[in-house]
């Protein structure tokens, strides 16, 4: 051992290269080291769900800030990166995520972009919220403005997914969710977007509540008599094919001269008792000379030129009655310009053109005038004023279907129950007799319906 | 350490080949070495700065150098030591036994 110290006395001038050394493999190792070590504590939380995650590695002390979303998750990251080999100290500086009071979440649409913000409650969360909204909305700017925080309701992931796909369904408008409770406003796409949003909302996970006030952009029907084209286009939106079908065979019956153009689509979203509103509708159209009737949810307009003054009142008047009490009406009728008087002849000329277009219609074996022919008794007494000097003879006819004496007397209350009409509408009753012909005179067989139909029939005679 | 051990092998071999070759020289080497008072203020040196390594007082990369600084030192003395005991050891086989007088 003596030998040893006295060698070893003699070892410190090794110290000098030693320490040469020393100082070169400290300058060319430093940065190595760190850098390794700085990979390596980065490989260890990698799994580890963290926020913000910085490492900082001086020699070989690590210094790690992160926000966790757990307080075992952050323990776990920092005892991970401790374990890291080679690490020798580590300056923890990881903090938990805020806790978001109430929790709150939104996305908004407008007219480029959607905005997802408020708070997602993990990474991964935050990631597939923001997917989901960029594959819904394909072509749409997808903005991510959403900061991580701890509070989030249960299930809220499953909640906010089917909220995303919601946004695709309007037009623009704010669903938030705020703790358990979910609010909708703005302006769905499409009709219908409202009910199917509604719907999907069914599907939530329990524990939240929703206020959704989507609104559906308007429920328009529009119907536009055109005398020139002889057409009534019918265009916008009707419920489904039945109602659509009914309202086609409706506007048939009360069109007598015009071709009807149907160019409906079908959508849910129409407000209740929108069929019975727009046939009763289409009849008061149907009484004008030109016309345009604009159904928008709840909200009737009617608008053009009615045949005479009479005609005009009570197409004002009347309307109303038919609708929904919560429906509104708003008529805009004026009269169309008297046309000019003429004689007998091109009188009956005119009743004829009118009555081969149409046939006033009456209830199967009464004598009750079918509502669908207010528009044709208009045309006819329209007609009738114009010749104010002369005398019509207004003749019933009917099919051989029955007993004579029973047809004789049907036709003559029809007959009647027509002057009836005009005189209601203000024409003096003096010029007008009545005359029942029954079966007698017929214009075509009365062996196939289509010829019974025809000599079921009001004639006007001007005397 | 094994870290360090690991990552440093190459100087620290280089550490110990120098303290191996410090050692084969100072069983030869005529002349004083240093005295007993310097040898026990540097070994308290060294054992101040083992313990401040040990406690890791030192932070960041001085921390750092000073742990390879160590590492190195005991590789070199283990090298001088080794050296040291070889050439001891070939010095006692080449001399004559002196004889009985």
């Amino acid at each position: 051992m003596q030998k040893v110290f006295r060698w070893a006395s003699k070892w410190w001038p090794g110290l000098i290269p030693l320490a040469v050394m020393w100082g070169i493999a400290a300058w060319t190792n430093t940065v190595p080291v760190e850098t390794d070590l700085s990979a390596r504590a980065a490989a260890a939380v990698k799994d580890t769900v963290l926020n913000r995650t910085r490492i900082t590695v001086a020699g070989r002390d690590v210094g790690f800030s992160a926000e966790a979303f757990s307080e075992e998750g952050r323990r776990a990251a920092v005892v991970a990166v401790e374990n890291v080999p080679g690490v020798r100290l580590v300056d923890d500086r990881t903090r938990l995520v805020p806790e978001a009071k109430p929790f709150v979440w939104n996305a908004e649409r407008d007219v480029v972009r959607v905005t997802l913000s408020g708070s997602a409650p993990l990474p991964a969360v935050k990631g597939r919220l923001v997917e989901a909204a960029r594959k819904d909305l394909g072509g749409v700017e997808v903005a991510d403005q959403m900061g991580l925080a701890r509070g989030a309701p249960p299930r809220f992931e499953a909640a906010a997914l089917l909220l995303v796909d919601q946004i695709g369904k309007l037009k623009d408008g704010k669903i938030s969710v705020s703790d358990n409770t979910i609010h909708l406003s703005g302006m769905a796409r499409e009709l219908g977007g409202r009910e199917a949003i509604a719907d999907a909302l069914k599907n939530l996970p329990e524990g939240f509540s929703v206020a959704n006030e989507i609104k559906a952009p308007p429920y328009v029907f529009q119907a536009n008599k055109d005398p020139v084209a002889a057409t009534v286009t019918l265009t916008g939106y009707v419920p489904d094919d039945r109602v659509r079908a009914a309202i086609a065979t409706a506007a048939a019956r009360k069109f007598f001269g015009e071709k009807i153009v149907d160019n409906l689509k079908a959508s849910i979203g129409a407000p209740a008792s929108f069929g019975g509103a727009v046939v009763a509708a289409l009849g008061a159209l149907s009484r004008l000379s030109t016309g345009t009737l604009v159904v928008s949810d709840r909200e009737v307009k009617l608008s053009g030129d009615a045949l005479y003054d009479g005609a005009a009142a009570d197409i004002r008047a009347g309307l109303g009655k038919d609708f929904p009490k919560t429906w509104q009406y708003k008529p805009e009728i004026t009269v169309k310009p008297a046309a000019g008087p003429v004689d007998g002849t091109v009188c009956q000329q005119l009743f004829a053109q009118v009555l081969t277009k149409g046939k006033i219609r009456f209830e199967t074996r009464r004598a009750n005038i079918d509502p669908d022919s207010a528009g044709l008794l208009d045309h006819l007494i329209e007609t009738a004023l114009r010749c104010p000097n002369t005398d019509i003879e207004v003749a019933g006819h009917t099919d051989s279907d029955g007993e004579d004496s029973f047809n004789q007397a049907l036709s003559e209350k029809r007959a009647q129950a027509v002057i009836d009409y005009l005189v209601k509408a203000g024409l003096p009753a003096g010029r007008f007799t009545a005359v029942g012909l029954g079966s007698t005179q017929p214009v075509a067989g009365n062996d196939t319906d289509e010829g019974k139909a025809q000599n079921r029939r009001i004639e006007f005679l001007v005397k | 350490m094994p870290y360090l051990l690991s990552f440093h092998w190459g100087w620290l071999v280089g550490s110990l080949l120098l303290g191996l070759a410090m050692g084969w020289i100072s069983v030869v080497q005529r002349g004083n070495g240093t005295s007993k008072v310097v040898a026990r203020w540097l070994a308290l040196l060294v054992a101040g700065l083992v313990g401040a390594a040990s406690a890791r007082v030192v932070p960041g990369r001085f921390g750092y150098w000073l742990d390879l600084g160590l590492v190195m030192f005991a590789c070199y003395l283990v090298g001088c030591t080794i050296g040291a005991w070889l050439r001891h050891w070939v010095v006692s086989r080449t001399q004559p036994v002196p004889e009985a007088s």
